[in-house]
């Protein structure tokens, strides 16, 4: 049941996040500085969600050498090729073998 | 081409960097213990990847209801400024589309619409909503696929690595400049020193103050 009460939050959440100015047709504008923290959104909570997934119940982060050289090469492979799923193949293949070879 | 033709066919290539997500869902689906239904009716809820996969994913490491959804929402916070940027062009457009069109504002559908500058309202609205409906009809299906074949990939494979790895992917992508790196970097030290905080809310913590850390680098960049 909380399962399904977190998912209609997020769904109404999402849904109001765009509706509000498409229903509303409204012509405010954000203030600069708004717009400018919006772009800072993303890769804080992208860089906080990476280290929130490899955390396990407990609350301690594994991030051994495998995961760190697997992040490593999904960062160092998205900004030279600026695609995500060159990224993940990288990053997945880099801890497979650091895993493999036992660091 | 007519409008909705044109809708379908741009759609169909941009879902294929989709399919990953799709994937990812369906291991994160597993590891957190949610019912297959349960999981896939995120999809038509949410309608939302990476808010999908980021608030199954804190349920299942044992955040609380509100923590989990605030930060799918701050996930999807990027929304709010497709519904600013398009807003204008929903001007001369009927209410029932308003209230349609914003459920199917998702990330390729305003990249297809900030592309095609299409000013005539009747076109725009074709063509919106033929590209909303191609990209819904495979994100049930992909993601209902991903539910089912997720399990059966081998654990050996240690895909649960999926979802942090397309994650740092996705956020090594919008890096455009080093306050956005320092930002990202600030980030992932602050989480990891608040990790054992109750229900996950070092993650909100976290990143709160690297978004302000982010704010103060802004003012002193102009």
């Amino acid at each position: 049941m909380m399962v399904l009460l977190a998912i209609l939050l997020t769904g109404i959440g999402t849904y109001a996040l765009r509706a509000v100015f498409v229903v509303t047709l409204s012509r405010q504008q954000f203030p600069v500085l708004a717009l400018r923290a919006l772009e800072y959104v993303a890769p804080a909570v992208m860089g906080a969600l990476v280290i929130s997934m490899l955390t396990s119940s407990e609350g301690q982060v594994a991030l051994g050498m495998a995961e760190f050289t697997g992040l490593a090469a999904a960062a160092w492979v998205a900004a030279r090729t600026r695609n995500h799923i060159y990224a993940l193949i990288a990053a997945l293949g880099a801890y497979w073998l650091v895993g493999y070879l036992g660091f | 081409m007519g409008p909705i033709r044109r809708g379908i066919a741009d759609s169909l290539p941009l879902f294929i960097p989709a399919i990953p997500f799709t994937l990812v869902f369906g291991i994160v689906v597993r590891d957190a213990g949610v019912a297959a239904w349960l999981g896939w009716s995120s999809s038509p809820i949410i309608f939302g990847g990476a808010a999908q996969i980021t608030l199954l994913t804190l349920l299942g490491e044992g955040a609380s209801v509100v923590a989990a959804s605030t930060a799918a929402l701050i996930v999807g916070a990027r929304h709010l400024l497709y519904s600013v940027t398009l807003a204008p062009r929903f001007q001369h457009q009927p209410a029932w589309f308003r209230w349609v069109g914003s459920y199917m504002l998702i990330d390729q559908v305003f990249a297809l619409t900030a592309v095609d500058r299409e000013e005539d309202p009747k076109v725009f609205r074709h063509y919106y909503l033929a590209a909303g409906t191609t990209f819904w009809c495979l994100w049930m299906t992909f993601t209902a696929l991903g539910i089912v074949l997720g399990p059966k990939i081998p654990s050996q494979w240690q895909l649960s690595f999926a979802a942090p790895a397309l994650f740092m992917g996705l956020l090594a992508v919008t890096i455009d400049r080093w306050q956005k790196a320092a930002v990202a970097i600030s980030a992932m030290t602050f989480t990891w020193l608040l990790a054992d905080m109750p229900n996950r809310s070092g993650l909100l913590m976290g990143a709160l103050l690297a978004i302000g850390l982010g704010i103060i680098l802004e003012r002193l960049r102009r």
